[in-house]
């Protein structure tokens, strides 16, 4: 198009594309992180006893998160999302222990024993462990980042796009509900009376939330066709995560010494 | 390269009356035509058309020809039309890909799919943002942007893929006058630059400063063409749901009045 | 009928810290005709929205005939002041016109013969008499649009906000709207709109109230608030008074914010 023919200068790539993280555990390639995640979690699982999954933690959660100063946020984040399971799996591993025969406590017609104890804490200890290790690669690692590097290694765009838009689907979707309820409410739709009222009130809040999603889902399509997103094949990066021999090999290195717990613990050579 | 519609007709899928009949419009170089009619006039339907969205993305049945520069697009498919064609949105949001952190990363989501090459796609990018004023804006969130700049934005992603023309259904309708302003500024600049542009929209005023000729929509058909200051000055406007520019709505009401129409016309063409 | 006001009202969202509202006064008779304008984040929408109590303030007061809303809830004062919000499809839930308009009288106790009139009056008001069994989404956005002030108007509540009634709208639509705000404001209720559109302003409302910033820094009639004193003002929140006032001006006829006041000004001079 003629109007293209301007004096722009060109500015080259911006430094702020693909902005490096803070510290360098950040900076750890997306997929290094998820993969240290999920050992950590299933080697928590896998190992036998109390000590093993707590060195575990110490050295694959607390340790890294200290690195990448956000110790204080993992503890709280993976605090409060174990909180639920891991308070009833405890509870109900302390006082109905199958074959628990140490007591400790008498609560009415329910006891606390001393096996019971022992096994609440190995559960415990390991909700805590895959709750940390999932923790800790969220608070350090973008979403859009992860879904970058793995398009770089070969995932389809198209699948890449819907994994990092699909992110963005339930707090648009949220949003979009608490608008919906507001215009209900306005023409009063009773949201703070009885529960039997308020359950009325689902239809008319579900149906536009769904058929507007729909017509939105519509919109963006043409917008997207519009603009290539259709073309087959792959598509140019303009940049993507960093990845280093030393870490594909840490990677692996992570991933076979997870599998030779698995083995051990399945032979039993070590109780 | 111009765009030609003849005898161009199309149903939507499922529906008992065409949307469009006998469409016969033509979009060469450094032209810029306004759609004007009532909603429903079938605005919308023409701009999906000639972008080629209808009937590869929505269905439904098309008759006619479509050519650019004689060549028939219709075997085209929607990635290969969208690099002569682009084609924007009323609603700014929905039009922004949603997986860009940076105005940058989104004007360059076309060009990306496009597997243009990395430094092309960066000077593309560049310049689209800059044609549009809107280089400052690189480094933003544009989910944060307001309505007139997302609009600026989606735009930009537009112009980055270097379409040899542009076609904008009603790109002001949701926005707010600061917003309005903005975007009548830049397809002011896009005009004079000689862009090929098609744009929809109820503001006949805006029509009346970028446009050099106008079509007008009743259900469906074209029922008014020519140079602007003639279609728009047109008596039948109102009847055909089309608000009169405000000046000419002046005049006419002095006219009506039997007051000073000279002064009044003095006044305006200021 | 019903006087709504604002004392020293203040806003500040919680989530966001953003102060909206920073202390406004504003107090509506009943049958008058207000429009409210300023640049998008001025508060306009979030004043409304305390109107009828979904949004409550951080500060102040807003009143319902007297009495403090906030011993309201939002589904009581739905009774008093019913709002349309800008887009119909954060709306409309119902398969049919009918069933869509009869919702909101329903809710607030209408039934029979009644429910029955609200809704003819409603259509026919805004022009979808004959619609009753179409599905809304089979109507175009203007006409959906129509059908959310329709479903509202059904109400019959002695005040009506409306938030960007014409954005969006086509001729036909934009003079719709109009007829319905002359209409409703002759039966003794009072309308207030949020509208970017200056003409329709200047044309349709007796009263305009101008925000910026989460105040209100004018309040009179149109004449006022596009009279050549007050562009700067205006140009400070990006507004632009309509056509007629600025021709007006050039030709030194004093304030003519209306075509049909330029016009009888031509004629006088």
């Amino acid at each position: 198009m003629a109007g293209s023919d301007h004096l722009t200068a060109d500015r080259g790539v911006p430094a702020f594309l693909g902005r490096p993280g803070p510290t360098a555990f950040h900076r750890l390639n997306p997929l290094t992180k998820a993969t240290l995640a999920t050992v950590t979690a299933v080697a928590a699982v896998v190992l036998g006893g109390l000590l093993g999954p707590i060195g575990l933690v110490v050295a694959a959660i607390i340790v890294p998160a200290g690195v990448a100063r956000v110790l204080r946020r993992l503890m709280r984040t993976a605090l409060l999302l174990a909180l639920p399971i891991g308070v009833s799996a405890f509870l109900i591993n302390l006082f109905f222990f199958p074959g628990g025969e140490q007591v400790l406590v008498r609560i009415g017609p329910i006891t606390a024993t001393a096996e019971g104890l022992a096994f609440a804490l190995e559960i415990l200890v390991r909700i805590l462990a895959i709750s940390g290790a999932v923790t800790l690669f969220y608070l350090t690692t973008r979403p859009a980042d992860l879904v970058l590097d793995l398009e770089r290694r070969g995932v389809s765009p198209r699948i890449a796009f819907v994994a990092n838009a699909s992110v963005q689907t339930v707090p648009a979707m949220v949003d979009r509900a608490a608008q919906i309820t507001s215009a209900q409410r306005a023409r009063g739709l009773d949201t703070e009376g009885s529960v039997w009222r308020r359950l009325r009130g689902v239809v008319p809040i579900v149906g536009p939330v769904i058929m507007g999603s729909i017509a939105e889902v519509e919109e963006r399509t043409m917008a997207l066709e519009a603009r290539g997103f259709t073309r087959p094949g792959r598509r140019t990066l303009l940049w993507a995560p960093s990845d280093t021999v030393a870490e594909a090999v840490t990677r692996w290195g992570l991933v076979l010494a997870l599998l030779a717990v698995i083995v051990v613990r399945l032979t039993g050579i070590w109780r | 390269m111009t765009l030609t519609l003849t005898g161009v007709g199309y149903r939507y899928a499922g529906a008992r009356r065409p949307a469009l009949l006998d469409i016969d419009l033509e979009l060469p170089d450094g032209v810029v035509v306004g759609l004007a009619g009532a909603s429903e006039a079938g605005k919308t339907t023409l701009c999906l058309v000639a972008s080629g969205l209808a009937p590869r993305t929505v269905g439904g049945q098309i008759r006619g020809r479509i050519t650019l520069d004689g060549e028939e697009v219709d075997a085209w498919p929607m990635h290969r039309l969208s690099q002569r064609i682009g084609i924007g949105f009323q609603n700014p949001a929905t039009q922004l890909s949603q997986v860009a952190s940076t105005v940058f990363e989104e004007v360059a989501f076309g060009p990306m799919n496009l597997a243009i090459e990395r430094d092309e796609v960066v000077t593309r990018t560049w310049e689209a943002l800059t044609t549009l004023r809107i280089d400052g804006l690189a480094e933003r969130d544009p989910q944060r942007l307001s309505g007139g700049q997302q609009q600026l934005v989606a735009m930009a992603g537009l112009l980055a893929m270097r379409p040899a023309h542009l076609v904008l259904d009603e790109p002001t309708a949701q926005l707010d006058p600061a917003g309005t302003r903005l975007v009548a500024d830049a397809i002011d600049r896009l005009a004079r630059d000689g862009a090929s542009i098609l744009v929809a929209e109820q503001k006949t005023d805006l029509l009346a400063a970028v446009a050099s000729s106008v079509i007008v929509l009743a259900e469906g058909r074209v029922v008014l063409q020519g140079a602007t200051a003639q279609v728009l000055a047109d008596p039948r406007l109102p009847e055909l749901g089309v608000p009169e520019r405000s000046a000419v709505r002046l005049e006419r009401a002095a006219s009506a009045a039997g007051v000073g129409r000279d002064r009044l016309a003095g006044a305006l063409h200021d | 009928m019903t006087e709504v006001a604002a004392v020293g009202l203040v806003h500040v969202f919680r989530t966001s810290g953003v102060r909206a509202l920073d202390g406004v006064d504003l107090r509506l008779g009943p049958g008058e005709r207000v429009a409210l304008i300023g640049q998008n984040g001025s508060g306009k929408t979030t004043l409304v929205r305390h109107l009828n109590g979904l949004l409550r303030p951080t500060e102040g007061l807003v009143t319902v005939d007297g009495a403090d809303a906030s011993g309201l809830t939002v589904a009581q004062l739905a009774s008093r002041v019913g709002l349309v919000f800008q887009d119909p499809d954060r709306q409309i839930f119902a398969g049919s016109v009918r069933a869509e308009v009869e919702f909101g009288p329903r809710n607030l106790g209408r039934s029979g013969e009644g429910l029955r009139r609200a809704v003819v009056d409603a259509l026919a008001a805004t022009g979808l008499n004959g619609e009753e069994g179409t599905n809304p989404y089979d109507l175009g956005q203007s006409r959906r649009k129509l059908l959310a002030l329709a479903s509202v108007l059904a109400m019959r509540t002695p005040v009506l906000v409306l938030d960007e009634p014409t954005t969006g709208q086509d001729a036909r639509g934009v003079e719709r709207v109009r007829s319905v705000v002359d209409a409703v404001s002759a039966q003794g209720r009072t309308v207030i709109a949020i509208s970017h559109d200056m003409r329709f302003v200047a044309e349709t409302f007796e009263r305009v109230v101008v925000m910026r910033a989460g105040r209100i820094i004018l309040d009179g009639p149109p004449s006022l608030v596009f009279a050549a004193d007050s562009w700067a003002t205006l140009h400070s929140s990006f507004l632009e008074p309509p056509l007629a006032a600025v021709v007006g001006e050039r030709l030194g006829l004093g304030s003519t914010p209306t075509d049909a006041g330029l016009i009888t000004a031509l004629g006088r001079s």
